[in-house]
């Protein structure tokens, strides 16, 4: 039963006469000649292109590292007011609904938009970072709360406390470890999309491989790609050691 | 209101807090049935235990006595205030006058033993100090008064859950201590720990009766422990009183009632 | 425990001093100062800021007002054109995480195969759709074939990286037993491994068409159709009533599928649970 409707959807998907994907393996055959000598060249990589990276990769990393602390900085009111134990009252709902929007805009659709509003440079770019931080990081963290044991709450308001007060004193060291994690893993993610938000004007390396691609350099497009592959990895692995170290 | 205005010098608190519960019905909004018309009253200083099995309701009543269960309906009077007409601010000002410790202990694991104990102080502080993390420093002595007093004192800057349950269940008196309570509650406070632990931490709450004078309510499901730590016994069974008396002299025939079944070997904690 | 009494005497031992956690407060120092450095680096006018929530009141009017909702068929048929190409993308990226995934899990095959295909999901997961896109252009056009490609190829690396560590995850003895039964590794996978690991491998194989669904709007943006390409258009010629109605079908389109998807995910974990507790009592 299952098995069937998955073979429909994917046969209706693949109907190009209902607006579907057209399967054209006959696209790669015609294009091949004209494909395969570009390909080559991505083989080849171009050091040359290697001094103009330098300065829009700097912004992509100080992008992708100012969207994750501003962002940083309003999940965590938001995380807990978005979880039930640290916020029981209705406007957990709200938080959660406003949320859900906001995490179902693509992060490049905020950058378009945002280029198109207050012009072209970083600004749109970190913007978008904090956008799409956000979406990810207060859903994870409030729902790391949800699950977790929160006995000691009963204990706060058995004290006489707020529900500020119980979050600020307990609720924020329990949640600690959760939130830097995802905090480092929305560093990791902005790397990788702080290195494209340029392809709409948003700055960083983004704008360099727009230029590159423009001009069929496909070689000093792939030594761009290197580039992004090499620092999107490290930033990896030194996320994972720090996230280790937090435990 | 209460003793938090006045520095701690050696004195008991103040005054302790008599109980009265009038009539008092708990539904849960489930349909579930807590207590079903229970009436009774603990004079002040008093040290009481509630017997009955898990489901007896004994949990629910002793949450009514400082709001964390509403009271569907009848009255519960602690001391000069009728908890089930308050709310909000007033309502967590009673709570601060009521200390009370759990089966579960209730600390934040990660946090330090410090913070866990400042929770108490939360009644007697401001929101936006204890949002910007400053505390007094009478706040800060009382803290570490309370901790040293169950002798915990030299771990103050440790992780809670780094703790023993003993070590952990001592940090959570200690955080109710530190609210300079005028009434004491405990919900089950050994039903966690070895049996030697248990003794030691009844006769800590024992101590926090006689030598602080508080008012002290205990859950237990153990025959013996009330016995030997209590003076008053009230028994709970489906939300009823079935039980009201001098501890030391209730007979195994009066558990049983209360049980609602023979007596079994895990009704005592032996020892 | 001390002869300390339970009254809070005025007398107390002395606290111990508060350890100074110098490697925490080095860290701490660390990061605020590589996030102030890249703040006053950042060729950004914070002083223009104070303008920003006008301006964002200004233009979310200009979209949300009046929408112009005559562009709501033509966007609802864009946005189909994404959903296909995220459908499409799912399914050959599933199809061939799966069959580059099990190889990859320790214990299935040697470490010479498992090595060389967990760096291609590494590698994979570390560049962007839209970076595989344009290079996948080059010889298959500007069509959604491309973008459903580019998602299929950028599924691998983490659907790849999902598949081996789900494996991984299944207990040892199921594997076991086919193996001792002398299954060859193709057998081991099928009737060992296979049926502890599908529902959850199903599961995030939903999750990762939830996922291509908004990179397939983003992909629209390079050029290779749907609504991305549509609302690239309407951006630069400043038509925000459009932009609004478009923006609107994304958000309600995205949620209806990841509300859908999500409750069928719900479904398939809990039957999985239930079939687990059946085995084990």
């Amino acid at each position: 039963m299952i098995v069937v409707v998955l073979i429909a959807i994917t046969v209706i998907t693949t109907l190009p006469a209902l607006g579907g994907v057209h399967i054209d393996l006959g696209a790669i055959a015609r294009n091949w000649a004209n494909g395969s000598e570009r390909i080559a060249k991505l083989f080849h990589p171009d050091p040359s292109i290697l001094p103009r990276t330098w300065k829009p990769l700097l912004e992509t990393l100080e992008m992708a590292v100012v969207g994750a602390a501003l962002s940083a900085l309003l999940a965590l009111p938001l995380s807990l007011w978005a979880a039930r134990p640290s916020n029981p009252t209705r406007s957990r709902a709200g938080v959660r609904a406003v949320l859900n929007v906001v995490r179902a805009v693509p992060d490049l659709v905020y950058a378009t938009i945002l280029v198109a509003m207050v012009g072209v440079g970083a600004l749109p770019g970190v913007i978008t970072l904090v956008l799409f931080d956000l979406g990810i990081v207060v859903k994870l963290v409030s729902e790391a709360i949800d699950s977790a044991d929160a006995s000691y709450m009963e204990a706060g308001h058995a004290a006489g406390g707020t529900q500020t007060q119980i979050n600020r004193l307990t609720a924020l060291p329990q949640t600690w470890p959760v939130y830097a994690s995802q905090v480092l893993y929305s560093l990791e993610l902005n790397v990788r999309v702080s290195s494209i938000l340029g392809l709409v004007g948003a700055g960083g390396l983004g704008r360099l491989i727009d230029e590159v691609r423009g001009f069929y350099r496909y070689g000093a497009l792939s030594m761009i790609i290197l580039e992004i592959l090499v620092v999107v990895i490290a930033i990896e692995v030194a996320s994972n050691y720090l996230r280790k170290r937090l435990r | 209101m209460g003793s938090g205005d006045h520095a701690p010098e050696g004195i008991p608190a103040s005054g302790a807090w008599p109980i009265h519960l009038e009539d008092v019905i708990v539904r849960y909004p489930n349909g579930v049935v807590g207590l079903r018309g229970v009436s009774l009253s603990i004079a002040a200083g008093e040290m009481v235990s509630v017997v009955g099995l898990s489901g007896s309701g004994k949990s629910t009543m002793i949450r009514t006595i400082n709001g964390l269960v509403p009271a569907t309906s009848g009255t519960v009077r602690v001391g000069p205030y009728t908890v089930n007409e308050l709310g909000g601010r007033r309502l967590r000002q009673v709570r601060g006058g009521i200390g009370m410790i759990f089966q579960g202990f209730n600390l934040a694991d990660r946090a330090s033993i410090y913070h866990n104990v400042l929770v108490g102080r939360f009644s007697h502080t401001p929101t936006w100090k204890t949002l910007l993390g400053v505390a007094s420093h009478t706040d800060r002595e009382i803290v570490m008064r309370a901790l040293d007093s169950v002798g915990m004192l030299e771990k103050v800057w440790g992780r809670a859950g780094a703790l023993s349950g003993g070590q952990k269940q001592r940090v959570a008196i200690a955080r109710a201590l530190s609210q300079e309570p005028e009434v004491m509650l405990a919900d089950e406070p050994v039903a966690s720990l070895d049996p030697p632990t248990a003794h030691s931490v009844m006769s800590d709450l024992k101590r926090v009766n006689t030598e602080r004078g508080l008012t002290v309510l205990v859950n237990l499901h153990l025959m013996d422990l009330a016995r030997q730590y209590t003076t008053r016994m009230i028994g709970l069974r489906a939300g009823e009183v079935v039980y009201d008396g001098p501890a030391s002299s209730a007979t195994d025939a009066d558990f049983e009632a209360i049980y609602g079944r023979p007596i079994q070997s895990r009704d005592t904690l032996g020892q | 425990m001390t002869t300390a009494t339970l009254s809070l005497s005025a007398t107390r031992a002395a606290a111990p001093v508060k350890p100074r956690r110098l490697g925490v407060r080095a860290a701490k120092l660390t990061v605020g100062l590589v996030v102030l450095a890249a703040v006053l680096h950042l060729d950004i006018g914070w002083s223009d800021l104070a303008e920003l929530p006008a301006d964002l009141r200004h233009y979310l009017d200009l979209m949300f007002a009046h929408p112009d909702w005559s562009r709501l068929p033509a966007a609802f048929y864009q946005t189909w054109v994404s959903v296909s190409m995220a459908w499409v993308g799912a399914v050959l990226g599933v199809v061939a995480s799966t069959i580059l995934g099990i190889p990859a899990a320790q214990g299935v095959a040697p470490l010479w195969v498992r090595l060389p295909l967990r760096g291609l999901f590494a590698v994979l997961r570390a560049v962007p759709e839209v970076i595989i896109a344009i290079i996948l252009l080059t010889v298959t056009g500007l069509t959604p074939f491309t973008g459903a490609l580019a998602l299929a190829v950028g599924g691998i690396g983490t659907h790849g990286k999902w598949t081996y560590e789900t494996i991984e995850a299944v207990p040892a003895g199921t594997a076991e037993a086919v193996r001792a039964a002398g299954g060859n590794v193709l057998e081991v996978a099928r009737w060992g491994l296979w049926p502890a690991a599908a529902p959850e491998l199903m599961s995030l194989a939903l999750y990762r068409f939830e996922i291509n669904v908004r990179t397939s709007a983003i992909l629209g943006l390079i050029g290779v159709g749907g609504v991305g390409d549509m609302l690239t258009g309407y951006t630069q010629y400043r038509q925000w009533d459009s932009v609004g109605v478009l923006i609107i079908v994304v958000i309600a389109v995205t949620m209806t599928i990841d509300a859908i998807s999500g409750a069928i995910r719900r479904r398939i974990m809990r039957g999985a649970r239930a079939r687990d507790l059946d085995r084990t009592v």
